[in-house]
């Protein structure tokens, strides 16, 4: 597998969902784990909605940050949503 | 102070159709008339979840043998915990699959006993087989997490390439390979189960293979087994750090074996809190910390990475619960594993032939029984 796609609409895989818990500080719960996420990395994983492209994804990012550097923030959102295809928490 | 509990092991029945002759249950099992009834288990598992637990696993014996599971799982739902069934798969039809869901299932684990019916039949010491090939299928069409379990030992290591292509096939989003641990039943059973060095070697190289080759389709988890390690594992991540584990009869431990223990008294959720029995009792606290440790353990670099191994694999194979885990390379006592081994690598125990579930007085095994 690789890099999402412009295109690709991620989402969070079958059994995996958030927990019950802070708004700043959330769980995200999947079979054998649980990862405690923060800002961006929260902040990408809950724009996984299955709608939303990747590119839309790395747009609403840029904009909530005020990017300058628009071609790392891409490669961090793909690398990361790579990451966490690969352990099958987010569909694309 | 001491950290809550991550996840909570509900063994819900030890009653189940299967009869594998690795089963982790105790070899005394607990009767169905002994059983917590449902709200007993709700009451745990709200504690569980105002302790901040997140994963319940739900296993036993076989859960789907409780009329109340699905009350069970929308209860641990809707108190706030994560539910993980553990499932040969007998006695789960579509409708009561798709309730389980709407109850709030997050995941299933379904278990395989290999890729041949005949051979599949014999470990379970039941026709189990087809049934679960038609449920996988069935499985994949719902949207719930799906892991496929396979336990290996030394009767099907010789086809692990063809037990994952047949997994592969009823592509889960995960497969678990783990290799028999030795205890209960397992340990019965040892003599047959044990795989020879060759066999260990080639399993981890096929393992990597297909890692490598389903990746971002079906990760793979696996466990190997400790005899052949040089160092033990951690055990349920350390005694009473992480897990707790409720038996049928409502009985806490610290895992699944520590029943064998001799000497530990095991409270009860009928008469304790959760919250007190993590925190007070008696048998969550033997083996915490390092101070009940013997040497090597007690001065080793290594002490809080495994925490001396595993306490009942210390009884069981050396007969003292606080001595260093045999399997450890630096224990006084591993040659007892190191005898195992070199019995198990150079007699030609044979690999031996899947005989008719119908004749089971021909089998070598010492099938699980199943409890009144």
């Amino acid at each position: 597998m690789a890099f999402p796609t412009d295109s690709a609409q991620p989402r969070l895989a079958p059994g995996c969902r958030w927990g019950n818990s802070g708004e700043d500080d959330k769980v995200l719960l999947f079979p054998e784990g649980a990862l405690r996420l923060q800002g961006t990395g929260q902040k990408i994983v809950e724009l996984c909605d299955g709608q939303r492209t990747f590119l839309e994804i790395v747009g609403a990012l840029q904009t909530h940050y005020n990017a300058s550097d628009a071609t790392q923030i891409r490669q961090d959102i793909a690398s990361f949503l790579e990451q966490l295809q690969r352990k099958r928490i987010v569909d694309y | 102070m001491l950290p809550n509990p991550l996840a909570l092991i509900a063994e819900v029945t030890h009653r189940c159709p299967l009869h594998c002759v690795y089963c982790s249950n105790p070899l005394e099992m607990t009767a169905a008339k002994l059983e917590l009834p449902t709200e007993a288990w709700l009451r745990v598992f709200n504690e569980a979840a105002q302790m901040k637990l997140l994963h319940l696993h739900l296993t036993g014996g076989e859960p789907l043998a409780r009329a109340d599971l699905k009350e069970l799982i929308a209860g641990a739902h809707a108190a706030g915990l994560y539910t993980n069934l553990i499932t040969s798969g007998i006695g789960l039809t579509e409708p009561r699959l798709a309730a389980l869901i709407e109850a709030g299932l997050d995941h299933i684990q379904l278990s395989f006993q290999d890729s041949r019916e005949d051979a599949a039949n014999w470990i379970a010491g039941t026709r189990a087989h087809a049934h679960k090939l038609e449920l996988a299928g069935i499985i994949r069409k719902h949207k719930v997490a799906f892991t496929i379990n396979l336990v290996v030992h030394r009767q099907n290591l010789d086809h692990l390439d063809e037990m994952i292509a047949l997994i592969e096939v009823l592509s889960p989003d995960r497969m678990e390979i783990a290799h028999a641990q030795y205890y209960g039943w397992a340990l019965e059973n040892r003599a047959a189960l044990m795989p020879t060095r060759e066999q260990l070697e080639n399993s981890v190289k096929v393992v990597d293979e297909a890692r490598e080759r389903l990746q971002g389709r079906i990760r793979i988890d696996s466990v190997t087994p400790d005899y052949y390690a040089r160092y033990p594992k951690a055990c349920m991540g350390g005694w009473g750090r992480r897990l707790m584990l409720i038996d049928p009869a409502g009985k806490a431990l610290p895992c699944h074996a520590a029943g064998v223990i001799p000497g530990l008294q095991f409270d009860n959720v009928r008469e304790r809190s959760l919250e007190w029995i993590w925190q007070e009792s008696p048998a969550f606290q033997q083996f915490r910390g390092e101070s009940w440790m013997q040497e090597p353990c007690r001065s080793c670099d290594r002490r809080m990475e495994d925490f001396g191994g595993c306490r009942c694999q210390a009884f069981l194979l050396a007969g003292d619960a606080a001595a260093t885990d045999p399997v450890c390379s630096l224990s006084p006592t591993h040659h007892l594993v190191e005898t195992t081994l070199l019995q198990m690598n150079t007699e030609r125990l044979p690999v031996s032939k899947p005989i008719s579930v119908a004749q089971p007085q021909t089998a070598s095994w010492l099938y699980r029984i199943n409890p009144a």
